[in-house]
């Protein structure tokens, strides 16, 4: 043999043994692609966020709501006027009544189908509810409103829908925008790059890309965004092996589930399921043709596209679907024009119905217990206490405030900042919480997280611990007069009243009405501060602060979370009950995994706090909250304390009504003095907050150990308001012996009887 | 003088309880007298130091109450209801919940927080059953009924602790309250 033979024959072996090779490395890399994508995709399971619901709105006969009231919450859930009420999301307003065709909701005891309620109010409010039959019904839910998701670090949220959820539309208009030879090509679409390439050239604008839905569906599940030729190789065999698996019909739905649609902060909104609320605040089977064609626009380019940033661009896209979608017959022209016309109406804000300081609590709660993978792939449900109305009551109340008072500040270079939490006393529902004057921003949560200087707000904790000793009532008097207490340092301390004016023997209502620091110390002392330290763990807080004299006066740095816990317990008369913001906590399948129960703990007796309680509407009556009835109407009695730090640096402002407690705080995040007092900035956030809030007396019941007596304001003697000029009403023990002003007692049950005639009289006139 | 007698006698039977103390305020328990403020608040700080020089104006007088008789509305009727039937199915996380939302609408309602303390004793969570028991005492102040029954409650939890002394006075306490 040659040896140019030889050599030929040994290159020929080589070629063939490379080809040999490059076949069998390629069979290999399909096989390991295939082995990788099958899978994976044949087991596909997002991880899906937990979903975090608001408290459902009850509707019932008796409920306070009117008509207004009541469409304005069917707005906030995104229902929308029709007359006909075929589809779930939607009502009809005749007048007083209201006709809801009540969306399928999930509720942690059940599963409601959508279904046709009549609501008719009256003057005093809802007085009747019917379903479609004409039969009563005592009580209804309307779907909790999501507020939120806990997603996982990378970002990515969704909510997955199934393909009954949704519209056929959808589907149709993503192929005729996106992929017009879906339904038969094989993963690739030769023709179609080589279209859009050409188009791509002659017009340099992008009429159709070259991918397909399953090749974006790849990128997407299983690929990074690097754009190299390797890659759209490895994409463009993956595509080919999905088709090869999986049916037409899954590839929509995983492609409808799978891709990205727009960006909130740190939040990926992926899955048209997620993108129809994060848009529209509805679920996705109820959107309109308008609001489909846009959902698909965006596919393309969600920032570019980004209709709160840039609506021209994002309606012209919207148009470009519409057009196509009539053009081709997947809609009748006609609509499509009309859809066209329509305004694009995304709601309000990125932040709308988002409300990240509580979110913060709840997903706080929620890791004592859970693993942060099942929060942010199981797909649980979470139920939480907040009140959206409150909520948004609460964020309009302090941003208007803080908003006030920068034009007070001439050093522009920090803001005020601010926290609010509201509850409903009774459960330790944890019905609102801003953290913050950014309220749509996840930074530093303020109500959680800012432990100020309590001042004054430790005042009602002191007078607890002394109407506990059962030496004191609300009558007996107390020194306001100067005093110099050695510090465990041995510094002396010399506090003085926020008027530097001494007032010598005053009630100890009035005291702790008008704030008197002298008083208080006097009375701290006298009652002992380790029982003063006592009470506040007692009332609620973690550890049992140091029991230095300066607790007394506050000298105690707390978040307004912990404060609202203490004084729940006060306004919940005595019980003591966690404050929650998670109620139940559902797993996909719709079990419930963990409940967090109201329970109570009695933590003081009910009828001291009762005295206590009256005392502190005192402060609001008479005291340094006066204030707060420039907004709460006169007949309404709330109970509530001012606080100021050392050179206000803080200020605060804590009390309940009826229904609802809040504490306010203001303040500089680098605590720098605010020149507020309690009374002025956090007080006038207090009661905006509670006046708009349709606030109630409280009205706790008087306990039947006590009995109700009038003294005199400056001088705590028992004089009835006939005999005294300036008198006040406390609660006092029954068999209690007070000092009677001089002339004021001679004939107290003449005096009685007489008041009995004349409230006969007034009966019988009525 | 026959008259005042009279009208002593119905007022104390209108009040339902004791002789009352010659100071009292004649105003009845919920309303606080002299609820309106009296001065126009100010909207800047204020720490008066001095009594405020325009008395409260004086309120009107009325009765004290009668005896009261809680009762559910028709809509925490429903639910507890429903509770009652979750509770059958053993249910009880379920059953709280129902009875939460109830409390929601009616939170001063001292049946419902019996009702809560039944669900609770019945899952065997009886410290809780007492704590609940004594929320609703200290609402259902002047229904002799329901503190009756909050008795009861508080009884059965110390009986299924074994705690036959505090069970036998809380049964006491109950019986004593029964209405005749």
């Amino acid at each position: 043999m040659s040896r140019t033979s030889r050599r030929t024959w040994r290159l020929r072996r080589v070629l063939i043994l490379g080809a040999l090779l490059a076949v069998i490395a390629d069979a290999a890399f399909v096989f390991y692609l295939d082995r990788r994508v099958t899978p994976q995709f044949e087991g596909r399971r997002w991880t899906l966020p937990a979903q975090v619901y608001a408290q459902p709105l009850e509707l019932y006969a008796g409920l306070e709501m009117s008509a207004d009231a009541l469409e304005a919450e069917l707005a906030r859930l995104q229902y929308t006027r029709a007359s006909d009420l075929t589809r779930p999301g939607t009502y009809r307003r005749r007048g007083p009544r209201l006709d809801i065709a009540a969306r399928r909701a999930q509720f942690v005891d059940e599963v409601r189908e959508a279904q046709r309620l009549s609501v008719i109010t009256g003057s005093g409010g809802v007085t009747r509810l019917v379903d479609i039959n004409g039969t009563e019904v005592p009580i209804f839910r309307l779907d909790p409103l999501l507020i939120g998701s806990i997603f996982p670090i990378h970002g990515e949220d969704r909510i997955v829908v199934t393909p009954q959820e949704v519209p056929p539309l959808l589907p149709t208009a993503l192929m005729v925008v996106e992929d017009r030879r879906f339904e038969i090509h094989h993963g690739v679409d030769l023709e179609a790059i080589l279209r859009a390439a050409w188009v791509n050239v002659r017009a340099g604008a992008i009429e159709q890309g070259g991918s397909t839905l399953t090749q974006q569906l790849v990128r997407s599940y299983f690929l990074d965004e690097r754009q190299t030729l390797w890659r759209k190789i490895k994409e463009a065999v993956m595509a080919v092996i999905l088709e090869a698996r999986f049916e037409k019909a899954d590839l929509m739905n995983a492609y409808i589930n799978e891709i990205y649609l727009g960006q909130d902060g740190q939040r990926a909104i992926h899955g048209f399921g997620l993108a129809s609320q994060f848009y529209f605040g509805k679920p996705l089977n109820e959107l309109s043709l308008s609001e489909i064609a846009f959902l698909v626009a965006i596919v393309r380019g969600p920032s570019y596209y980004d209709p709160r940033k840039h609506p021209e661009r994002a309606i012209a896209r919207r148009d470009l679907v519409l057009k196509l979608l009539g053009g081709f017959g997947a809609v009748g022209e006609a609509d499509a024009l009309k859809a066209i016309k329509q305004p694009l109406k995304v709601t309000s804000s990125v932040t709308a119905g988002y409300y990240p300081a509580y979110l913060d609590f709840v997903r706080r709660t929620l890791r004592r217990d859970y693993r942060e993978e099942d929060l942010t792939e199981a797909g649980l449900k979470i139920f939480t206490t907040l009140d959206p109305r409150v909520q948004a009551t609460a964020e309009r109340a302090l941003v208007d405030e803080l908003k006030r008072l920068d034009q007070r500040y001439k050093e522009k270079d920090v803001l005020l900042e601010g926290a609010a939490v509201v509850t409903a006393p009774q459960s330790g529902d944890v019905v609102a919480i801003v953290g913050s004057r950014q309220t749509g921003l996840d930074g530093f949560n303020r109500a959680l997280d800012a432990k100020r200087s309590i001042g004054s707000l430790a005042k009602p904790v002191v007078y607890l611990a002394a109407l506990e000793t059962g030496r004191y009532n609300a009558a007996s008097l107390i020194d306001d007069a100067p005093i110099e207490v050695k510090l465990p340092g041995g510094k002396l301390w010399r506090p003085e009243n926020f008027t530097h004016q001494v007032n010598g023997l005053v009630p100890l209502t009035r005291a702790l009405a008008d704030s008197l620091n002298l008083a208080t110390v006097h009375l701290g002392l006298d009652v002992g501060v380790p029982k003063v330290a006592q009470a506040f763990t007692r009332l609620g807080l973690d550890k049992t602060p140091d029991p230095n004299p300066a607790l007394i006066l506050g000298a105690l740095d707390l978040s307004p979370l912990e404060v609202a816990q203490l004084y729940n317990s006060l306004a919940n008369g005595g019980f003591r009950t966690p404050l929650r913001a998670v109620r139940d906590v559902v797993s996909a399948e719709g079990t419930t995994l963990k409940a967090f129960p109201l329970e109570v703990t009695p933590v003081a007796d009910s009828a001291t706090v009762y005295k206590l309680n009256r005392m502190l509407t005192k402060v609001t009556q008479r005291g340094t909250g006066r204030a707060v009835y420039n907004r709460i109407p006169p007949d309404v009695i709330v109970a509530g304390k001012t606080g100021t730090s050392s050179d206000f640096r803080d200020s605060w402002f804590a009390g309940f009504a009826g229904n609802h407690l809040a504490v306010v705080w203001i303040g500089f995040d680098d605590n720098r003095p605010t020149g507020l007092t309690g009374s002025a900035g956090a007080l006038t956030v207090w009661s905006n907050l509670m006046g708009r809030l349709d606030p109630v007396s409280w009205d706790a019941t008087l306990p039947e150990s006590l009995t109700e007596v009038w003294i005199e304001y400056p001088t705590g003697l028992i004089a009835n308001p006939g005999c005294a000029d300036d008198v006040v009403s406390i609660a006092v023990p029954k068999d209690s012996e007070l000092p009677i002003k001089p002339g004021c007692g001679e004939d107290p049950l003449s005096d009685f009887a007489e008041r009995t005639r004349q409230w006969l009289e007034g009966i019988i006139r009525q | 003088m026959m008259r005042l007698t009279l009208m002593l006698a119905l007022a104390m039977v209108l009040s339902g309880c004791n002789l009352p103390n010659p100071y009292a305020a004649p105003t009845p328990p919920q309303q606080v007298p002299g609820g309106a403020p009296s001065l126009p608040p100010s909207p800047e700080p204020q720490a008066p130091v001095e009594p405020l020089p325009t008395p409260e104006p004086v309120p009107e007088p009325s009765p004290a109450p009668p005896p009261r008789e809680y009762q559910l509305s028709s809509a925490s009727r429903s639910l507890v209801d429903q509770a009652h039937a979750q509770m059958v199915a053993g249910n009880f996380v379920v059953a709280a919940g129902s009875i939460e939302r109830a409390l929601r609408i009616e939170p001063n309602n001292p049946l419902l927080w019996i009702e809560l303390g039944k669900v609770r004793q019945a899952e065997g969570n009886y410290a809780q059953a007492e704590n609940l028991g004594r929320k609703a005492l200290s609402l259902a102040t002047g229904d002799p009924r329901t503190q009756s029954s909050a008795w009861r409650l508080i009884a059965d939890s110390h009986r299924a602790r074994g705690q036959s002394p505090q069970a036998r006075e809380a049964e006491a306490r109950a019986e004593a309250l029964t209405p005749r």
